[in-house]
């Protein structure tokens, strides 16, 4: 059973207090939107999350287990790590290696993120949407409970939002546990939202 | 044997990043032919010469020569966030540090130690001294690529962080330097090539292959936070 527990958590940039006695509690089947002004925290609570950020106080607790034992989350930041002179096809089968994945069913995934066309063009020639198509793409193949989304639609057109959408709610129904940092609402998706305000 | 898999994985990817378009391997072994040409016009073309200090002055072109191909070894991966995906990956990412590493100095050593025995004509090293002495620049390299990868992590943030990485890294290339060239200087003058100043060479490259990866791990945790 996915859960993911942030605890008083209080978070730092240099001096500037972004987030203090933060507590969350979600379980398998749940999303959450973080919403906010710019600044307001929103990337630096998810790399807390993801365990990419070290709280200043409180702690985070992925499915029962402190985060820095052990790592069930996968993270979605702004960047895409694509490499641009190997194919999609390529760098799949090494992020699919890396994260301990025996047979990933490529074919499959790249069909359900719309870029099996792509999947031998380099990463260099891809636009930032196909990019971002391609990190949903690493998200699926590896499997892991909990997503942690920095801005996930930005780059993406509107059939792309709405298959972001649907690969969310896919991955919610099946007991996985999503928080995603958006400026707008994603369509179609049951979530709770939290605003963070700007210190 | 799952870490192993995924080990080979992060230097096999490594090695065809540095091999591929753009990806800067061949850049060492070609300023270190560079560097090496320069030589009998800046020191003279007399044998003599040459050959004192022709074996020191490869291991000097050798260690400014991975530099070249150091600077970019971490900073693209912080650039395009692959590292953040690395540190969330099973893996430690001490053996993440030692995969890549060893994966640039496969791709980067390989091409430089293949023109090494050409260079070491070209300072006039003896035609019998030449298998030997390219078998210490072989090991030298080993560590060099290890110590340099500290530097290289603690300047991956930085833009153009090239003078950034030599200056983090170059003092901490002293002792192989002095311990390489001094077995390279042996070997020339006829010793054997299991010298004193090689074992410690050996010596140095364990050391580096034990310690280096937490070093390096240390520093790039720094960015990642």
């Amino acid at each position: 059973m996915a859960t993911l527990i942030a605890q008083a958590v209080t978070l730092q940039r240099g001096h500037r207090v972004l987030l203090q006695g933060f507590d969350l509690r979600l379980e398998a089947g749940e999303g959450l939107c973080l919403r906010g002004e710019n600044g307001s925290g929103k990337t630096t609570l998810l790399r807390a999350l993801a365990g990419l950020h070290q709280p200043k106080a409180g702690s985070v607790v992925v499915n029962d287990i402190p985060q820095d034992a052990f790592m069930e989350v996968s993270f979605l930041g702004h960047q895409d790590p694509l490499k641009a002179n190997q194919s999609l096809r390529e760098q799949l089968q090494f992020w699919a290696v890396v994260s301990g994945k025996k047979a990933p069913q490529f074919d499959d995934i790249l069909a359900k993120v719309g870029l099996t066309r792509q999947s031998t063009l380099q990463g260099g020639v891809l636009s930032a949407g196909q990019r971002r198509r391609a990190s949903l793409a690493r998200l699926l193949l590896e499997e892991r409970s909990i997503w942690l989304l920095d801005e996930p639609a930005a780059p993406l057109d509107s059939e792309g939002r709405a298959l972001l959408g649907t690969i969310l709610d896919q991955h919610r129904r099946q007991g996985g546990i999503f928080v995603a940092a958006v400026h707008d609402e994603l369509p179609g998706l049951p979530t709770r939202t939290i605003w963070l305000d700007k210190p | 044997m799952s870490t192993l898999r995924e080990c080979i994985a992060i230097a096999h990817r490594e090695l065809s990043l540095g091999w591929g378009a753009g990806g800067g391997a061949l850049l060492s072994a070609s300023f270190f032919a560079g560097a090496v040409m320069v030589a009998p016009f800046a020191l003279g073309p007399a044998p003599d010469t040459l050959g004192k200090i022709g074996p020191g002055y490869l291991w000097l072109a050798l260690s400014l020569a991975t530099l070249v191909s150091l600077e970019r070894l971490f900073q693209s991966d912080l650039e395009d966030g692959t590292l953040d995906q690395l540190v969330l990956s099973p893996l430690p990412l001490e053996l993440v540090a030692l995969s890549k590493t060893l994966g640039q100095w496969i791709a980067t050593a390989l091409p430089l130690l293949g023109i090494s025995p050409i260079a070491a004509l070209m300072v006039r090293v003896a035609p019998e001294h030449i298998a030997a002495l390219c078998l210490q620049l072989t090991l030298g390299s080993l560590a060099l690529f290890l110590i340099g990868a500290i530097g290289a992590a603690l300047g991956a943030s930085v833009r153009r962080g090239g003078l950034l990485v030599a200056l983090l890294a170059l003092p901490l290339y002293a002792p192989t330097v002095i311990f390489g060239a001094g077995a390279a200087s042996l070997l020339a003058n006829g010793g054997a090539i299991f010298s004193q100043p090689f074992l410690f060479l050996c010596a140095l490259v364990l050391g580096a292959l034990a310690l280096a990866p937490f070093a390096t791990a240390a520093a790039l945790r720094l960015h990642v936070d």
